[in-house]
This record gives C-alpha cells, sequence and structure tokens, in this order.
C-alpha cells in the first residue's frame, strides 16, 4: 500500500567525530590532556556482535555521522527529511568523574557543533550537550549556547548518579524552561563510570539483556522527574524520551496514577494526576520501535493513551538500529501518521 | 522471467558476490564453498540493502553457555538491523517464515543465470 506524500521531521540523528576535532574549541588544561590522551568515555562497556553503526552510512572518509555532505546525500535528501535534530554522542561524558573536565567537553562540543554542523545545510538543527555532574555548570552552559537560532534542545545522559527528577538536578531544568529549550535524555553509556547500573536488578551479562533493559531506565527517571514536581516547579519545561521505547507508558501511567490515588500526601505538589503531567510535558521518540508480530497491537496500545500527540518520529541515524521512515508505523491514520513525523516535532521545536 | 545470464563463471571469486540488476531487480550472486546462490537485494524487515552485509559463520542453536560456531561463509547479516539469513535458503535463523527472497541460479556453458519466475 502506498502512502500518501508526508514531511518528516527527524528526532534523533547522531553526529560524531574523533576527540581531536574538539581541540581547537577546547581551553587549556583540557586541550593538551585531550591532545596526549583523548577524551576517554566511560562507555557501558556492554560488547555488541554487531557493531553499533549502520554498516553503509560509513563515509568515503573518516567515522559514520562525521561528514555532513554525506549525511545529507544519504539521509536528509535520502529520505527527503525537513529538519534533523542532531543530537551527537557527547552526553555520554556525564558517566565520567571530573565535573570541570566534563564541563569543558560539552562546551567544546557545543561550539564544534555550531561552527561545523549548524548553517552547513537548512536541515540541520541542533542538540546542545551538558553534563550533569554539575547542574550549575550547566544551566550556565546553557545560558551561553541555548540562544543559538538553530538550538532546539538541550541534551542529557539518561545514564547519571540518580534519578533526574531529583533537586540537585533542578538548575539544569531551570535554565532550559528560561531559555524556552525542550531537555531531552538519551541512552548510551548505562553502567558505565560513575553511573548507576544499567537495570535495576543489577548488572546484566549481555548487550541484549542490556539494550532490552534500558527501557527501566526510562521508567525510573520519568517517575522521579513526576514525582518530584519538575513540572510543577517548571510549568514552560518540556522533556523529550529519546531512544528509551514507548510500549512501556500505558501501563507505567496506570500505575502511578493508582498509586496517586493512595500516597498522594507524598507528592502533595503534584495539583493532578501524573499521568496528565506527562502528556502535557513529555515527547517520546519512536525508534528504536516495538514490533509486536500483530502490527496493530502496537496501534493500539498507542490509542490508549492518545500517544500520537506525543511521538515524534526518530531514526537513530547511523547507529545499527535505524528505523528507516517508510516501514514503520504504516498502521496509523494519515492524521496520526502526520502528527508523529512533523506537526509534533514542528511545534516542540518551533521550526 | 525466464533465465538472465548476467555473470560468467570466474566473475565472482571463492567467498565473494556481485550484485547485478535483472528486469529493475537488484540482486547479489554469491559463489560459498562451490556453490552460487542468488538472493534479493532487499532485507525483507525494514528494505535495507542486505548484499552489503557482512557473509560469515555463527553461533549455531547449542546448549546453555556452549557455543557452536559454524555456517563459515553461509550467513549473511543485513547491514542495519544484524538480522541473520541462511544464504542457502533465504531464511532468517530466528524463524522459517521471515525469508529474503532466493532465486535458482543455473549454469550454461560457462555462463552464471538467475531464474526468475518460472523458466
Amino acid at each position: 500500500m502506498a502512502l500518501e506524500s508526508y514531511k518528516i521531521i527527524d528526532a534523533d540523528v547522531h553526529n560524531e567525530q574523533d576527540d581531536s576535532a574538539l581541540l581547537p574549541y577546547l581551553p587549556e588544561p583540557w586541550r593538551s590532556r585531550v591532545a596526549a590522551s583523548g577524551i576517554g568515555y566511560a562507555g557501558s562497556g556492554y560488547y555488541s556482535p554487531i557493531g553499533v553503526m549502520k554498516k553503509d552510512s560509513i563515509p568515503p572518509k573518516g567515522k559514520a555521522g562525521s561528514d555532513p555532505e554525506f549525511m545529507v546525500k544519504q539521509l536528509v535528501e535520502g529520505y527527503n527529511v525537513d529538519y534533523v535534530v542532531l543530537t551527537g554522542v557527547v552526553y555520554n561524558i556525564s558517566t565520567t568523574h571530573d565535573p570541570d573536565f566534563a564541563a569543558a567537553i560539552c562546551s567544546a562540543y557545543n561550539d564544534f557543533l555550531i561552527a561545523e554542523w549548524l548553517g552547513k545545510h537548512k536541515a540541520f538543527k541542533g542538540a546542545m550537550v551538558v553534563a550533569t555532574q554539575d547542574p550549575l555548570l550547566a544551566a550556565r552552559e546553557i545560558d551561553r549556547v541555548g540562544g543559538h537560532p538553530d538550538i532546539v534542545e538541550v541534551m542529557i545522559s539518561s545514564a547519571a548518579r540518580s534519578p533526574l527528577g531529583q533537586r540537585h538536578y533542578h538548575p539544569i531544568y531551570e535554565a532550559a524552561e528560561r531559555n524556552g529549550l525542550p531537555v531531552a535524555i538519551h541512552p548510551g553509556a548505562e553502567g558505565g563510570g560513575g553511573s548507576t547500573a544499567p537495570t535495576a536488578a543489577g548488572y546484566p551479562a549481555r548487550y541484549i539483556e542490556w539494550h532490552t533493559c534500558l527501557s527501566q531506565m526510562f521508567m525510573a527517571h520519568l517517575v522521579s522527574i513526576v514525582c518530584e514536581g519538575v513540572f510543577v516547579k517548571f510549568p514552560r519545561l518540556k522533556f523529550v524520551l529519546v531512544e528509551g521505547g514507548i510500549a512501556w507508558l500505558p501501563g507505567l501511567m496506570w500505575r502511578l496514577d493508582k498509586n496517586y490515588k493512595a500516597l498522594r500526601a507524598s507528592v502533595p505538589w503534584l495539583k493532578q494526576m501524573p499521568s496528565q503531567y506527562i502528556r502535557e510535558h513529555c515527547y517520546l521518540t519512536t525508534q528504536p520501535i516495538e514490533e509486536p508480530d500483530n502490527p496493530q497491537h502496537l496501534i493500539d496500545l498507542f490509542n490508549m493513551i492518545d500517544a500520537e500527540n506525543i511521538l515524534l518520529y526518530s531514526s537513530d541515524y547511523p547507529h545499527w538500529d535505524f528505523d528507516s521512515p517508510d516501514p514503520i508505523l504504516r498502521r496509523l491514520k494519515p492524521e496520526a501518521r502526520r502528527k508523529v513525523f512533523y506537526d509534533n516535532a514542528k511545534q516542540l521545536y518551533r521550526l | 522471467m525466464g533465465v538472465h545470464y548476467v555473470l560468467e563463471e570466474g566473475d565472482i571469486p571463492e567467498g565473494s558476490h556481485k550484485v547485478v540488476y535483472v528486469e529493475g531487480r537488484e540482486i547479489g550472486v554469491y559463489f560459498i564453498n562451490g556453490q552460487y546462490y542468488a538472493i534479493h537485494n532487499y532485507c525483507p524487515h525494514q528494505g535495507a540493502p542486505i548484499c552489503s552485509g557482512l557473509v560469515s559463520g555463527t553461533n549455531l542453536p547449542s546448549d546453555v553457555y556452549t557455543y557452536k560456531y559454524g555456517r563459515a561463509g553461509e550467513i549473511i547479516r543485513c547491514p542495519w538491523h544484524g538480522w541473520e539469513f541462511d544464504l542457502r535458503t533465504g531464511k532468517s535463523l530466528f524463524s522459517d517464515k521471515t525469508r529474503v527472497r532466493k532465486y535458482e541460479v543455473e549454469l550454461s556453458e560457462g555462463r552464471i543465470g538467475i531464474v526468475l519466475g518460472s523458466k
């Protein structure tokens, strides 16, 4: 069945660069350190037998995601995408140990992103990145570059030292709201460095388990963000849950609302059902889309929570679990499809 | 329809493949352990160009905590999502129902032919 043509905004596209590409944007003492030893991310340590990169996305020179022209040709023109949100990978710096170093890497990356990507093509929009080790430094960085016209959100890592709703992090949210930017969280380094264990039960043995359980991390952060009153303190703040799955959301909303009815007094600052805060303040990106044997089952889940208003299409280009726009979500009604692939992101990112 | 002679024996070194175009279709022709196999360059999952994927062996079904590597050169892995397919049958390794389109290969007088539909 041919689909009617529709416009596309891709909410999660990973541009990548060699560590040395950030050197011109790093002040001392960090420049010498990175020149001698690299950035030294603290990754999850989980091994994927198929690699993280989509094998046909490697440009003639450099690594996948490193060449703006190649990305335009393969993704923007290849799939007729109006805008891509460049999310990088530098959010992973939040699992390292030195807050000053992490903040310096983020600043260098943001300047690199603005100088070497944004403005190279009208489709390119940027997620600025901040590290969560020191939220006050993060807030200062948001005020420094958040006003750039092509910066559309603030990205942080979902691999963190504690649930992301806690008051320690609030300066980040306050600054994002002040600058009119949504905050996005993205997985990748779960279990690495100073972050918590990657699953609620501890450290699984394999990548397949680690990757499947990333949704747990998102559930824990989302419950924390709602219950800690982040959306009460910052009523204009929006959150984007990137690459954490979707199908778990109806059950979480039901369970949290049920508990609220009995346990409301422990979170008296919440003025409406917890699920209502999620509906009004949170967006979820689609990739990696869940693929039940009967595709209608996923649409049924969406309908349970009116998901068409809070989903943003994302491809995760150029990573291995890339979702091409055509084959996924074909059962969505045309109006819902337009919202998920374009309208919701256009409104959220003011494009 | 019919047999389309697209290559000659010797065009594809042992263990490698070539992608050819037959009636608007991209078809990968593989020469593995002395046998030719042909598959559609289109993954049934999301339409990736599967013939740019790695051909290797894999871990075959085994007992818990044991690993039995085998089928070297017979398994193709989609370059996008890593799904594994048996080049000899086109079937995926996780379900007989999921398969990449496979074509019969016919050799005649040193030429390699792809059979489309019935001959």
